[in-house]
């Protein structure tokens, strides 16, 4: 199996006091802990270090862990034969460390002190997990393949990381923060003991034209000046296909126009509707031709679009 | 290796009784009812005798017991961590309705 510095993990020399450890991993904890942090790769880190400290602050396991000796980090290696010797939970002929890892390994330790609760019954483990969707698959609905590596107990009713691949259908209005709970598909409870369930944490992944909230979706509506002023009709892609959109006259800048149900759907009915927020934009080049009905405009026009800058009591006292 | 379609349940839709939750979250009943009594954890119907427990229980008592483990916390401080965690996740949620009402493409 591959060797991990425990130790190293949490900053520590080997021959830390126990309050150093438990100081060191409070301290990893609130940097790294999923709930807390935002770092990329965080939930991975806070893995190891909680993996770390489970055996460290543990008197017996912490003196297990020693003396498996010190190696380099990832490094193949096993358990000096009397190490198993002394430390197979007694009366567990089925004990050996072959194809474990060493977080199994002291696992196993724990189920195996634990000699005479090792036939009850117990529950299997929940597994949460992040999908992260497209707005077309949360507008269809869509099916997504997990191959997940899930923590069961095995026949001796040890902790064991077992494949499990399987389609899941996510049903249609799934949105960005919603969760799916899937009962009894965690891993596989123990002598009876109830399966666990797996969470499924659905996230929306950004799109290039629409951007949600809820099941509403809001898209930007570019316009030029004159369609505007002299109101026009366009057509509006959405997740369900184009549709004809009546811009007003006169439609200001940062309006919203309302598709109602256009968005994406509610699961039980329904469907949010879809926003075209009106920007105006102007070409990057105006043509002379232009640019001279601009002046012509700029000289007829009496419209002041900062007239409020003048009105009483805006100046600053 | 066997490949199934399995159907998933929306969270909302599970009501699950106190002894229920304990089980689903791995929180003792004990601990769960001071989390109840102190308003972090809140049954759908706060009157009943007998009060069940929606997802938005389930969510809360699940994070209760992970940062329980993991940062030794006691009765007095879950409480406070997990209404700051929610009020963090509100904050968020409207700072995404926001951030989609934006024009987000001026060029």
């Amino acid at each position: 199996m591959k060797y991990k510095d425990y130790y190293a993990i949490l900053g520590l020399e080997r021959g830390a006091s126990d309050e150093a450890i438990k100081k060191a991993y409070r301290r990893l904890a609130r940097k790294y802990h999923p709930d807390v942090s935002k770092e990329a790769g965080a939930e991975e880190k806070f893995k190891e270090v909680a993996e770390a400290y489970q055996t460290l602050k543990d008197a017996d396991k912490r003196s297990a862990y020693d003396q498996l000796g010190a190696h380099s980090p990832g490094q193949e290696f096993q358990p000096p034969p009397d190490w198993q010797q002394h430390w197979q939970p007694s009366g567990d002929d089925s004990f050996s460390t072959e194809g474990l890892d060493l977080s199994e390994l002291f696992e196993r330790m724990r189920a195996g002190r634990g000699r005479g609760s090792a036939r009850m019954s117990m529950p299997g483990q929940d597994y949460e997990i992040a999908v992260p969707i497209t707005i077309a698959q949360a507008y269809e609905g869509t099916e997504i393949d997990l191959d997940l590596n899930m923590p069961e107990y095995d026949a001796q009713g040890q902790l064991r990381r077992v494949p499990h691949a399987f389609k899941a259908r996510i049903p249609r209005g799934a949105s960005d923060g919603q969760r799916l709970r899937v009962p009894g598909k965690g891993g596989k409870g123990f002598n009876g003991g109830r399966n666990g369930d797996l969470y499924l944490n659905i996230s929306l992944r950004p799109h290039a034209l629409y951007r949600a909230s809820g099941h509403d979706l809001y898209l930007d509506l570019p316009l030029a000046p004159w369609e505007a002023v002299l109101g026009t009709s366009v057509e509006v892609p959405t997740p369900g296909g184009l549709v004809r959109l009546t811009v007003p006259r006169n439609t200001q800048a940062g309006r919203h126009l309302r598709l109602p149900r256009r968005g994406l759907p509610i699961p039980k009915g329904g469907q949010g509707d879809l926003y075209a927020v009106v920007l105006i934009v102007v070409p990057s080049v105006a043509g002379e031709q232009e640019a001279a009905l601009y002046r012509q405009l700029a000289e007829v026009s009496t419209f002041d679009p900062r007239a409020h800058f003048s009105e009483e009591g805006s100046y600053a006292s | 290796m066997r490949v199934e379609l399995t159907e998933m349940l929306w969270f909302e839709e599970h009501a699950v009784s106190l002894s229920e939750l304990a089980e689903l979250t791995g929180l003792s009943p004990g601990m769960l009812e001071e989390l109840v009594a102190s308003g972090a954890i809140e049954p759908i119907d706060p009157a009943s005798p007998d009060p069940l427990f929606g997802a938005a229980a389930l969510e809360a008592a699940r994070h209760a017991h992970r940062l329980s483990e993991d940062f030794e916390l006691d009765t007095q401080a879950l409480p406070l961590v997990l209404a700051l965690l929610e009020r963090i996740e509100g904050l968020e949620q409207q700072l995404r309705a926001l951030r989609a009402k934006l024009p987000g493409r001026i060029r």
